[in-house]
């Protein structure tokens, strides 16, 4: 129990030092004003322009030191108030951008990961039974080139084979389709996400399992009867899976990377051309806003990967 | 279905286990290892045998050769009858239905022989399930009292626990349940008492003998300490570099001892050196490097199993005790205080 | 006799010389990398087209094919896609080399503090260290470079900070691992002081792993030098292989003249393949457990 709350309590002052290193670089580092006003918050020449900036200082509380306006920000962050879009005319809240953007990216990573996992264990089950047959060595080879190919080259070139050439999958995210042709859409993009995370969990898993099946108990199962394919399955598998899991959340903070970059080669108006565009427009809210929730969505994966060790491990829930 | 017919198995007259001239040698990158260089004997049913050898002599390979659990660098030569069929060749697929049903193996450690993250429970009903088609609730019921049988108390708990939950002897004991599940004809322990702790060794060993009466089964005890076979088994094998090289009754064996740590004998004193070569065999009689009474004859020529006074006693050795030669020497180490004890306390 | 345990392998132990030994992929991704290098080194002093020059063939409309003069054909602009590759090189393995030197300096600092030290100073750094990798690394990639002008410098910068950690534990792992050997033990006795100690007796054994991982970082700053093109905030002056990629990977282009775009994504890839594959065998010749990345 007390375990629980210290991993608990290690959450969230991560979460409180990550969040203020965002706010603090996007304070100090960038100018607030100035994205408020645009060039005119330069304009402190005439009385008019005094004013205005004043009265933006006072409405943003920018005049407030740098702890108070934070823990003002991260009090409407929790309340799922992001502040408001100053770049956009009417200044419309972050929150809406979020909502219409992270579905899609959220999706996107879902599907990948998914994917990943359904390819990654029968293939390193494949392999790792098999270890060191010619068929290993060319599975560890295919894996090691995916693992060097970055996604964005894979997205070309996947873009490439599957939109351009065989025109199997539609080139453009059409938000207006129905759910289950946008689902279809974004499947390539997926894929392209997919692959690599694959072929790393693949790597990782076939070595644990290859230590794994050399422990006793396997023998004892095979002892017993049980058929290769069930000692693989119900003795092997779930003993091999703890650093599987542990790179499969770390890995998780590379896909967000990659989703973003994905997204711009498939056109899907998801987080990552959010992002993208406010940062042209140096619409800085919006920027915090999204990396700090994807950050803490990563932060919060990480602590799960925790409970789900308890899970799978009677040890781990024991102690 | 099952590629060998199982009703054959208890024929009358035909042994349970047949040996013949078994090797097995492990393909490596330092060359072919004999690990088991030609082992030959025979095993009645309801009969125990105790393979005795120092680390690394061959046993744990030899029970794997005959059950068939080796890796894939193993290559075995020979013959293994198994109720009078030839189990050699077989694959792991078809041996699959001879593992826990007919033959079962309890290990060494049972802190890894257990599968750490599955229910006691489960790990015994399993072959249950799989060799007696048993429904969930029969199997349950006979894996309660398989724990009751090998005497672990508060049995219906222990089903839903998980091995680290019980000590290293109860859970030599589920290992013991989960080998005798299904009624085998044969089963192997392997240094199952090694990783115990001393006043558990001897219950274990009971309870293997008990059970071995009680189903009329064979069983093939490794360890490297020959206290343990003694007083624990009907025959004694010794095992030295891969080779059989004393083979007998265990009365009769223990009568032929004078000293328990004997080296000329039984090869299974804590004698200084190392087990031979498995790659490279020594010429001659492969303890020779190590052994105390060796004559030139030793390194030359290899000695073979002969019988003793007592025809079911065999042994590989030119000088036996009782040997004028053997004698001679002896007097000579008695005299020098040469002892084997002093020689490992120099080393 | 009774202490006699029964440890006999049952599987081959790994052999030594297997192991032991790098290869010969390894000795062909280090001469690829070595090319590499030395053609984006001496790249104004090869015998290469201007990459800026507009190759236009009359009465015929860019991009060209790859040709006998143009080996990789050239972009829309009709510039020569082989030198561009090659001069691109220069950013792109620069921001590598700076960025992985950078996690190098600072995270091999931090880490070894963090090791020699254990106490406060672990615990200090080591949450550092957390802090940093609990931003997808991209993600933090972003934050800075929205906020700073897109110079080569805010980039290897960017993607230095971003090495800090992983290299920062590996130091830290290894430093303590070594802290408690006999001669670290024994220079302590002997009253050396701690500099003197963690200059020359851990240091040097630091430094391997560290090396291992330097080829490795650098595969992943090259990428990520991408991942940022991609998203419009590599540097904004000079051609990188990410930009380059970049470029030829709009749908109409792709479609005419996917060399535009598979010329660089190539070199890209067997460079990024062949750090991997080197670095991946230097760590294992120097035994870095994979799980302490
Ligand atoms: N898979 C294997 N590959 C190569 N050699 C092996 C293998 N398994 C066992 N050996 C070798 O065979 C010999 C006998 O081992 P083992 O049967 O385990 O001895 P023990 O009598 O102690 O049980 C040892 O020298 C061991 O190193
Ligand atoms: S044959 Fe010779 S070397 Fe071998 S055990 Fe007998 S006396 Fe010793
Ligand atoms: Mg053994």
């Amino acid at each position: 129990m007390s375990y629980w709350l210290q991993r608990l309590g290690a959450a969230i002052a991560l979460l409180l030092a990550v969040s203020m290193l965002t706010f603090g670089a996007m304070n100090l580092l960038g100018d607030p004003l100035f994205n408020i006003l645009g060039p005119s918050a330069g304009d402190t020449e005439t009385e008019e322009g005094r004013q205005i900036i004043q009265a933006a200082k006072d409405e943003y509380n920018l005049d407030d030191p740098l702890p108070a306006r934070y823990v003002q920000w991260a009090a409407g962050f929790v309340t799922g108030d992001f502040g408001v879009q100053f770049g956009l005319d009417g200044e419309p809240p972050v929150s809406d951008l979020i909502k219409e953007r992270l579905p899609r990216t959220l999706t996107l990573l879902i599907m990948a990961q998914m994917m990943a996992v359904t390819l990654a264990i029968p293939w390193a089950l494949f392999s790792a039974s098999r270890a060191d047959s010619a068929i290993d060595k060319v599975s560890t080879v295919t894996s090691f080139m995916f693992i060097a190919l970055p996604s964005f080259a894979l997205a070309v070139i996947m873009k490439y084979l599957f939109v351009i050439k065989f025109e199997i999958f539609p080139l453009i995210f059409n938000a207006a389709d129905p759910l289950a042709s946008r689902l279809w859409q974004m499947v390539l993009p997926a894929m392209v996400l997919a692959l690599p995370a694959a072929s790393v969990y693949q790597r990782l898993l076939r070595t644990d399992l290859i230590t794994t099946l050399q422990e006793d108990y396997i023998l004892t199962a095979r002892s017993k009867g049980v058929s290769k394919r069930n000692v693989l399955f119900k003795h092997a598998l779930r003993p091999s899976l703890f650093s599987f899991i542990t790179i499969f959340a770390i890995n998780t903070g590379a896909l967000i990377g990659g989703a973003l970059i994905v997204e711009q080669v498939f056109i899907i108006p998801g987080l990552g051309s959010a992002i993208v565009e406010a940062i042209l427009r140096e619409d800085f809210p919006v920027v915090l806003a999204i990396v700090m929730i994807v950050t803490a969505g990563f932060v919060v994966m990480n602590v799960l990967v925790d409970l789900i060790y308890s899970i799978i491990d009677p040890r781990v829930r024991a102690s | 279905m099952t590629a060998i017919d199982l009703s054959l198995r208890v024929e009358p007259g035909t042994p349970l286990l047949e040996l013949e001239n078994l090797r097995t040698h492990f393909k490596t990158e330092r060359g072919l290892v004999r690990a088991v260089d030609g082992v030959t004997f025979t095993l009645n049913r309801g009969e125990s045998l105790g393979i005795v050898g120092e680390s690394g002599s061959g046993k744990t390979v030899l029970s794997r050769s005959i059950m068939g659990l080796l890796p894939s660098t193993a290559v075995n030569h020979g013959v293994v009858k198994f109720a009078g069929r030839d189990i050699l060749g077989l694959s792991s697929k078809e041996m699959r239905h001879l593992w826990g049903a007919e033959m079962s193996m309890v290990f060494q450690n049972p802190l890894n022989s257990l599968n750490p993250l599955m229910k006691i429970g489960k790990q015994i009903t399993e072959p249950l399930k799989l060799h007696l088609n048993m429904d969930k609730i029969d199997a349950r019921d006979t894996a309660l009292q398989l724990l009751r049988d090998v005497r672990i108390p508060e049995a219906e708990r222990r089903l839903d626990q998980y091995p680290h939950e019980l000590s290293g002897g109860m859970r030599q004991r589920v290992m013991i349940a989960i080998a005798l599940a299904c009624g085998p004809t044969l089963l192997f322990a392997d240094e199952p008492t090694t990783a115990l702790d001393v006043t558990v060794q001897a219950q274990i060993l009971d309870l293997i003998n008990e059970q071995r009466r009680n189903r009329n089964m064979s069983v093939i005890l490794v360890t490297h300490d020959l206290g343990v076979v003694a007083g624990h088994t009907d025959q004694i094998a010794v095992m030295y570099g891969g080779k059989l090289v004393e083979y007998a009754p265990t009365k009769s064996l223990m009568r032929s001892i004078p000293r328990l740590e004997d080296p000329s004998h039984s090869r299974l004193a804590t004698i200084p050196g190392r087990p031979p070569d498995l790659v490279n065999p020594p010429k001659g009689c492969n303890f020779a490097p190590r052994c105390l009474y060796a004559q030139p004859k030793c390194h030359v020529e290899e000695p073979s199993l002969t019988p003793a006074a007592d025809p079911a006693h065999v042994y590989a050795c030119w000088y036996p005790v009782g040997t004028p030669e053997f004698e001679k020497r002896d007097a000579e180490l008695q005299e020098t205080g040469y002892m084997p004890d002093d020689i490992s306390a120099v080393s | 006799m009774t202490d006699e345990t029964d440890v006999a392998p049952v599987v081959a132990p790994a052999d030594e010389t297997t192991t032991r030994k790098l290869g010969i992929g390894f000795w062909i991704s280090v001469t690829w990398i070595a090319v590499v290098v030395l053609a984006a080194l001496l790249a104004p002093w090869l015998p290469l087209k201007d990459p800026d020059a507009n190759f236009i063939v009359p009465g015929e409309r860019p991009p060209y094919s790859p040709n006998g003069t143009h080996w990789f054909g050239t972009d829309q602009d009709a510039r020569d896609l082989f030198s561009r590759t090659i001069f691109g090189a220069r950013i792109s393995l620069t921001v590598g080399f700076v960025a992985i030197a950078c996690g190098m300096v600072f995270g091999g600092a931090l880490g070894i503090l963090a090791g020699f030290f254990r106490g406060w100073w672990d615990r200090i750094i080591s949450f550092v260290f957390l802090v940093l990798l609990s931003f997808p690394a991209l993600v933090l990639a972003i934050l800075i470079t929205a906020l700073l002008e897109r110079s080569q410098r805010t980039i290897s910068n960017t993607l230095g900070i971003l090495s800090i950690s992983p290299v920062g534990r590996v130091a830290r792992a290894t430093t303590i691992s070594f802290a408690d050997r006999e001669f670290v033990l024994a220079a302590r006795t002997l009253g050396a002081k701690n500099s003197r100690i963690i200059i020359r007796e851990l240091l040097p054994n630091v430094l391997i792993p560290m090396g291992a991982l330097a080829l490795l970082g650098m595969a992943v700053a090259v990428v990520a030098e991408g991942g940022l093109a991609f998203l419009g905030l590599s540097v904004a002056k000079g051609s990188t292989w990410g930009k380059l990629i970049l470029n030829g990977s709009g749908s109409r282009l792709l479609a005419d003249s996917p060399w535009v775009a598979f010329a660089p994504i190539l070199v890209l890839f067997i460079t990024v393949l062949a750090l991997n594959f080197a670095g991946d065998r230097l760590r294992s010749y120097f035994d870095v457990k994979e799980t302490s990345l």
